[in-house]
């Protein structure tokens, strides 16, 4: 095409374009208007096309970063689970031991004796002499102090080094307990008769002494205080002419002790402190 | 073919276009990547193809703005047969001088837009000059690249045919 021909096509195109730009003022329906929609409706499939592209995208950048922070997250939330478990073992061990000293917090509220704890660290089983070694703390413990456990008595301490003190059971057949059969209202002296069992000496036959009776400390013998649990009447026969043989089951099950109790002081009866108080000079 | 590359080239514009937009609000206002094909297909010297091809891209710009339709298509085919007949004179192939084309084409347009716009348009803003300097700096760098990816494109698909076999067939030994 001529130079000139061009430029004759330029300018008709442009005047064409003014009218219709002028037409569109006045008729905004018009050709323009077909003109417009022609061009959107070939354009608008490019414009779905890059939305749903940017949405997939989009998508799959989020899915990313949720992958991300989900492996983030479930890598911290392992560590807790470890941790958790950590401590569950912790809390496992200490809930137990919580719970020997809330029995035993139970008997020096119901006893009125000053208890303190002990953990044992080793029991022997492999002689009639049976001992417990308690890990007792700092304050160590003194010879002859009774040893407690929440259900009733263990015996006494028999030998202290620093922070460890060596306890004789009351199964020890060289151990004496002044008891008292509780139903029964009188006293004998209780001793170790073998593995896990307790005999009371001197508990005359004329006294009636039924099967199930408990036994208790009797207070009358420098050790225990009065009133601890020992066990309960498991056999009584007749000994010789004058006393029963009475055999005792113990009250608490010495063959499984984690955890012990050293009776601090032996608090005096209220009755008896009224007493003194109430006494002539 | 060369109606097949300008329709490709509208097409690449304006999902570049979608996509700008959908990135940013402020891609219509600093780039136009229409007028990137419109002197695309000036540069080729032809002014018959550039008024066309601006008045379709024009169009094709004015499809997707707020303003009158037309304005861009005018605008497009003043600058298309401008730049055609400006490389008709002269022979571009230094990257500065590309640049400068295609900034003084984007320049041109804007200048194109603000007249209509006050003739047609009472009462409309004239385009903001605070955009115009982005706009024609981000339409010569595209415009640049475009040029660049395109003269690659041209090399591989004609190196490609260099080394097609020939279309004679020899039967026999």
């Amino acid at each position: 095409m001529s130079p000139n021909r061009t430029r004759l096509l330029f300018v008709a195109l442009v005047v064409a374009q003014l009218f219709l730009l002028a037409g569109q003022a006045r008729d905004p329906r018009g050709a323009s208007s077909l003109l417009e929609g022609a061009f959107l409706r070939a354009l608008s499939p490019l414009g779905r096309l890059v939305a749903a592209g940017g949405e997939t995208v989009g998508g799959a950048r989020e899915a990313l970063r949720g992958r991300a922070a989900l492996e983030a997250e479930n890598r911290s939330l392992r560590a807790v689970v470890r941790e958790l478990r950590r401590e569950r073992l912790r809390l496992a061990g200490l809930a137990l031991e919580a719970e020997e000293l809330a029995r035993g917090a139970g008997i020096e509220a119901a006893s009125g004796l000053e208890l303190r704890a002990a953990r044992v660290v080793y029991l022997d089983r492999r002689s009639d002499l049976r001992t417990l070694v308690l890990e007792v703390g700092a304050r160590g413990a003194r010879r002859d102090q009774p040893v407690v456990a929440e259900t009733g008595l263990v015996g006494r301490v028999i030998e202290t080094a620093g922070r460890y003190a060596k306890v004789q059971l009351v199964t020890d057949r060289a151990a004496a307990v002044a008891v008292q059969l509780e139903a029964a209202r009188r006293q004998g002296v209780l001793h170790g008769a073998g593995p896990g069992r307790l005999e009371v000496d001197y508990v005359p036959r004329q006294v009636e002494v039924a099967v199930g009776d408990r036994v208790v400390t009797a207070g009358v013998d420098g050790v225990y205080p009065r009133g601890l649990a020992v066990g309960v009447v498991a056999s009584v026969e007749p000994g010789n002419e004058m006393f029963h043989r009475v055999e005792v089951e113990p009250a608490v099950d010495l063959a499984n002790l984690s955890l012990v109790y050293l009776l601090e002081a032996a608090v005096p009866p209220a009755a008896l402190t009224r007493g003194a108080g109430d006494a002539p000079p | 073919m060369r109606l097949l590359r300008f329709a490709l080239g509208l097409a690449a514009a304006a999902l570049l276009h979608f996509a700008g937009a959908r990135a940013s609000s402020f891609f219509p206002l600093a780039a136009d990547l229409f007028l990137v094909v419109t002197v695309l297909v000036a540069r080729s010297g032809r002014p018959v193809e550039a008024m066309f091809g601006g008045l379709v891209c024009g169009w094709a710009a004015d499809a997707l703005s707020g303003l009158p339709f037309g304005l861009h298509g005018l605008a497009d085919t003043m600058v298309g047969y401008g730049t055609a007949r400006i490389a008709q004179q002269l022979v571009v192939q230094r990257r500065t001088s590309l640049l400068s084309i295609f900034a003084a084409a984007a320049a041109a347009q804007s200048a194109l837009l603000a007249v209509l716009i006050a003739v047609f348009v009472p009462g409309g803003g004239l385009p903001s000059l605070v955009w115009l300097p982005v706009k024609v700096a981000s339409t010569a760098l595209a415009g640049l690249a475009w040029a660049a990816l395109a003269a690659t494109v041209a090399r591989r698909f004609a190196a490609r045919r260099r080394r097609r076999p020939s279309g004679t067939l020899t039967l026999g030994r």
